[in-house]
């Protein structure tokens, strides 16, 4: 399995370095940074193998988090491991430097807290084999900065704890109380979208997350009914409002059933505590695409280029997508652009070599359109302009452009308590490309 | 509060050790986190073990985990004074109420990796495999392999309990690190430790459903190396599989999607297997779109090898593989690969419609790919054939300057030529290419022009007057080039034979006295054949080659016998790199195999699947017949440009 675990900055020097397997020496590790800094393959490549030894690596901002290994081990699982690590020290950090740093990891922020770094790699690896990585229940028997100081102490407690965290129910603590029970769950969506130069729709897909937010006591029994199509067909007659959507492909957290959900696609879990992502769903069939985009390249004279640019919301005119951006590539040799716009603001950014039209809101079922007039400038004619695609991005609340929808959202304990629930929608743009 | 701190003073050692033996608590534990950052940035303070370890009498959990972190780090250096730790972790572990602490120290015994000391280990190990807090037994139970791999001697007794804990074993968690475990000292081992019988699969199957995400890793994972004794077991443990591939954790989808394929192989019922494809599918394809690109990218590099043995998953499913401008050029060049191997004869304009786009793209390194994929696909099919070549050609026509992807342009023309000749008239593609021929600076693209050169000279204008050009720098050319030129140079000869009669004597002399023995052997040969019967030599030279046949469709990455290997090491880093795992590691035996067919899943028309499975069988053997004589005429190999070697070959085959 993993024979160490190292954190790198940009610089190439060692931060965190945990062995657990004595098969890895340090040099090889300075070895290999000093490589990775050299060349800019080495730093591309997630995985690199150099005589045996594996060096798998994600970044996170100017960190690098490098895993080694000799054995012929599961990749994915190693670079999942990394991942969650990350979660867990941003789910740290939130509650110990607080005000310092905000879902950010970088230098300054491990060097200060590495003896929780050190205490956290001693727990979720052993002779590098993945342990416990869920950060609430690290958080629960990790010493560090007085959290939890007093389990301890109590014996009885810490046995509840070691049975939890290696029991079926490993996510949620035994006796938990909330004055108020509150549940919220988002559905997130975000449209990948391809549409080819000549309009026709290549590739329309929705990636979407239900983000649950609990506090809850006790250890409620939750349900969650949406508008699939599988389900629905087994359950009622099909009516005109009961015809659901098909959902390619659903990802569970570990929480939900999945034996259950096999049998007869019912969702029902033991919610953990505080925030998760409960299912991340893929869709595509029937998108309801937000925005039609028409756009025309026009050269007027040899060193002037008109765009012409319209676009047209699809969605009930009683919601509003908020944010909306649309980055309208120019070619290198723009000098500048004079643009003409009824809604919003539009300018060309040289950074981003393209024309960035900006909307606050953008009414549903609404027309609006952009003239660009581009002045080139005449420098390296010959370079033929590799025009990439237009971008789009957007959010939409209110809106799922799959047309999911949560039917009910059932909590039961045996307490019987009254539970407040909120569930929100948004729509986003995710990779919503318009070839030109 | 800043430990790395810069002013690094003489004294600091000194410093440290008095502080260490201070009597104020506190200022102990600071001192013990300041020896910590400098173990992390790489400073020897092995000096100060013994002043370390005393601090262990305190109770304080925090500090004890990090001298631990320190003991574990020095005591290979320090094996004498790491005896006297002994004592404490003996204590730890038979006094401590704590589980926490008993857990602790047993791990981080393990981690001592001191041969002599690990006799003091083996009974406190005992008695906590035996221990009643389920914590406590998983952290023991990993314990052993890190005994066994330093002192192997001690640990019979051990493997023993170990295995009788798989047996009576009810928590999950214990039981997924158990096999974990039991496969680590297996590998080192090269024993079989886990003794396999219903009653056990059908508790990890329970387990399974009870353990955290790397537990149920670690059970599937090991579920798929083991061989269903019949059908039914086959369908059951897939059947308590399948709801895995709904899980949150790539891996865990990846892993079920692993032992379920594995074990389509046993299942007697056709339609059930069809239905089983029906569901991978989608997961797999979810994988795909992960939002994590490195995660994304072993799963791609995993397609190919599923792709070859289980066409049927991503039928109608090409689109998923088109690349998006903004991924990393990791996952473009893999999207790119599959693309091609994927492609069949219904979707292939599709993908030729996508791959013009590529086309486009700035990176050149990237360009070069997309060119070398649409040759492929043109060579593959023969309706694909004109429309690549108009792609090509339209390419060519905004050629301005000479880099790398432009060199690519003049091999896969080539070798589209090579299949059908007729091909020059197609929009003008001769004189196109004829007018950027000068940006060709590569060996194998120059060699790519001198033969088209050659061969359709009738076509070209000033053909001889290029020619002659190219001649002249015959001695500065790479050996690729002059083989070529002699076969093209000769070529001309005999269409323009008054014309040529100057050059084809400045030909020989240059290249009869060349160091490289291919080249002299050529030019003798062509010289003695010119000299007694020209006519000859026009057969030779000169005939089109009516068998575009032997252009093969084979782009198969592996073997039949290694296929099925790497399908039992999906997902591992040999697969990753395409290898089979004892390529990779030395130390690796694996399994041998003895299975010489894989049965291919293909998307088809309900009829005759046995028909058509033996016609793939006899494909596969014809294959085998056809390669032994003529060896691999790779035109699609996969990798970097053709190898010289090959491209000797089709020299060969040009001159035969």
């Amino acid at each position: 399995m993993i024979s160490s675990l190292s954190f790198i900055n940009q610089k190439g020097e060692i931060l965190i370095y945990r062995v657990y397997k004595d098969d890895i020496s340090r040099n090889e590790i300075t070895q290999f940074c000093a490589k990775m800094i050299a060349t800019k393959e080495n730093k591309e490549f997630p995985i690199i193998n150099i005589d045996q030894t594996s060096f798998i690596h994600i970044s996170i901002k100017d960190i690098i988090i490098l895993a080694t290994t000799k054995t012929d081990v599961n990749v994915a699982m190693v670079l999942e491991f990394l991942y969650q690590l990350v979660l867990i020290f941003f789910d740290f950090k939130s509650k110990i430097c607080k005000s310092y740093f905000q879902g950010n990891l970088d230098e300054n922020c491990i060097k200060k807290s590495f003896v929780l770094i050190y205490e956290i790699l001693d727990e979720v690896l052993d002779y590098g084999i993945p342990q416990i990585a869920d950060p609430n229940l690290l958080q629960k028997f990790i010493q560090e900065g007085g959290v939890q100081q007093e389990t301890t102490i109590n014996i009885e407690k810490l046995r509840q704890l070691t049975f939890t965290l290696t029991g079926a129910v490993s996510w949620r603590p035994i006796g938990l109380y909330y004055e108020k029970n509150e549940l919220y769950l988002d559905i997130i969506e975000s449209v990948n979208l391809l549409i080819s130069a000549k309009d026709t729709v290549l590739r329309a897909e929705v990636v979407g997350s239900i983000e649950l937010k609990s506090k809850l006591t006790g250890m409620p029994e939750c349900q969650i009914g949406m508008n699939d199509k599988l389900l629905m067909g087994k359950q009622q007659k099909q009516t005109r409002q009961t015809i659901g959507i098909s959902i390619d492909d659903m990802k569970f957290h570990p929480c939900i059933r999945l034996p259950k959900f096999d049998k007869d696609r019912t969702i029902t879990f033991i919610p953990p505590d505080g925030h998760c992502q409960l299912i991340s769903y893929r869709i595509s069939e029937n998108i309801n695409i937000p925005f039609k985009v028409n756009v025309f390249y026009s050269e007027i004279i040899d060193n002037k280029l008109e765009i012409r640019l319209k676009i047209k919301s699809i969605y009930d005119n009683n919601i509003y997508g908020t944010n909306v951006l649309v980055k309208v590539p120019v070619p290198k040799n723009t000098v500048n652009a004079i643009t003409a716009t009824a809604l919003g603001k539009a300018r060309y950014e040289v950074e981003e070599q393209s024309v960035i039209w900006r909307i606050k809101k953008f009414q549903g079922d609404f027309e609006t359109s952009l003239r660009c007039e581009i002045n080139l400038g005449a420098t390296n004619k010959d370079q033929v302009w590799s025009k990439p695609p237009l971008r789009m991005e957007f959010q939409i609340p209110m809106f799922t452009a799959s047309g999911l929808r949560i039917r009910f959202l059932k909590v039961m304990e045996k307490a019987g308590y009254k539970t407040n629930k909120w569930i929100r929608y948004l729509t986003k743009g995710g990779e919503y490309l318009h070839r030109l | 509060m800043a430990y790395f701190g810069n002013n690094q003073q003489r004294g600091e050692l000194q410093e440290l050790f008095t502080d260490l033996n201070d009597l104020n608590f506190d200022k102990k534990k600071e001192a013990i986190k300041k020896v910590i950052a400098y173990m992390t940035v790489g400073k020897d303070v092995s000096q100060l073990f013994q002043s370390v370890i005393k601090c262990l009498e305190f109770q304080d959990i925090e500090m004890k985990k990090l001298i631990y972190l320190y003991i574990v780090n020095y005591s290979r250096q320090k094996p004498d004074d790491a005896i006297m730790v002994i004592q404490n972790f003996r204590k730890d572990v038979r006094k401590s109420e704590n589980p926490l602490v008993r857990a602790l120290a047993i791990r981080t015994f393990g981690c001592l990796r001191v041969p002599k000391l690990n006799e003091y280990l083996i009974e406190p190990l005992k008695d906590c495999i035996q221990d009643d807090d389920p914590y406590v037994r998983k952290t023991a139970v990993l314990c052993v392999p890190k005994v066994f791999e330093v002192s192997p001697e001690l640990c019979p007794a051990l493997l023993e309990l170990l295995q009788k804990l798989l047996e009576k074993e009810s928590n999950a968690l214990v039981l997924a690190n158990l096999i974990q475990s039991m496969r680590e000292i297996e590998v080192v081992n090269g024993k079989q430790l886990i003794l396999m019988n219903p009653k056990i699969i059908q508790k990890l199957l329970l387990a399974i459903d009870e353990c955290m995400e790397w537990g149920q890793i670690f059970i599937l994972d090991y579920l798929a190396t083991y061989d269903p004794v019949e059908s039914k077991q086959a369908e059951i443990i897939i059947e308590r599989t399948l709801p895995r591939l709904s899980h949150i954790n790539p891996t865990v989808t990846f892993c079920a999607v692993k032992l379920i394929l594995k074990y389509l192989d046993h299942l007697d019922n056709g339609d059930l297997v069809k239905n089983l494809c029906k569901k991978i599918s989608p997961s797999l394809i979810s994988l795909l779109s992960w939002n994590q690109p490195e995660i994304q990218y072993t799963i791609l590099r995993n397609i190919s090898l599923i792709l070859q043995k289980f066409p049927i998953l991503f039928e109608n499913e090409v689109k998923v593989f088109f690349c998006s401008f903004n991924e990393p050029y990791y996952i473009k060049y893999e999207k790119l690969d599959i693309m091609v191997r994927i492609c069949d004869s219904k979707n292939f304009n599709q993908v030729l419609n996508e791959l013009m786009i590529y086309i486009n793209e700035a990176d050149p390194h990237f360009v070069r790919k997309t060119i070398k994929s649409i040759g492929k696909i043109g060579i593959m099919y023969d309706k694909a054939l004109s429309e690549a070549v108009s792609i090509l050609v339209e390419f060519a026509k905004n050629v301005q300057q000479a880099n790398e992807s432009v060199q690519e342009l003049f091999i896969q023309m080539q070798i589209l030529y090579r299949k059908n000749r007729n091909l020059y008239k197609t929009n003008d593609s001769l004189k196109i290419l004829f007018n950027i021929l000068e940006y060709a600076n590569e060996p194998e693209a120059k060699s790519a022009c001198t033969w088209i050169v050659g061969e359709f000279a009738e076509f070209i204008p000033k053909s001889v007057d290029k020619m002659k050009e190219y001649i002249d720098n015959f001695l500065i050319e790479d050996r690729l080039v002059q083989l070529q030129l002699l076969t093209s140079g000769v070529k001309l000869y005999i269409k323009y034979p008054s014309l040529c009669s100057a050059l084809i004597q400045q030909l020989i002399n240059s290249a009869k006295d060349s160091f490289n023995p291919d080249v002299r052997d050529r030019t003798y040969i062509y010289w003695r054949l010119l000299s007694t019967d020209p006519e000859i030599v026009k057969n030779l030279v000169c005939s089109v080659p009516t068998n575009s046949s032997q252009f093969q469709k084979d782009i198969r990455l592996w073997e039949t016998k290694d296929l099925i290997i790497a399908l039992e090491n999906m997902g591992s880093i040999s697969n990753l790199f395409h290898k089979l795992p004892n390529q990779l590691y030395k130390n690796i035996k694996i399994r041998n195999n003895h299975q010489q067919e894989a049965k291919i899943y293909k998307a088809d028309e309900k009829q005759d699947i046995p028909q058509k499975e033996q016609e793939i069988k006899k494909e596969d053997q014809n294959q085998q017949i056809q390669q032994q004589p003529k060896q691999d005429f790779d035109l699609l190999n996969f990798d970097e440009p053709v190898s010289k070697s090959n491209n000797n070959k089709i020299d060969v085959y040009d001159l035969i």
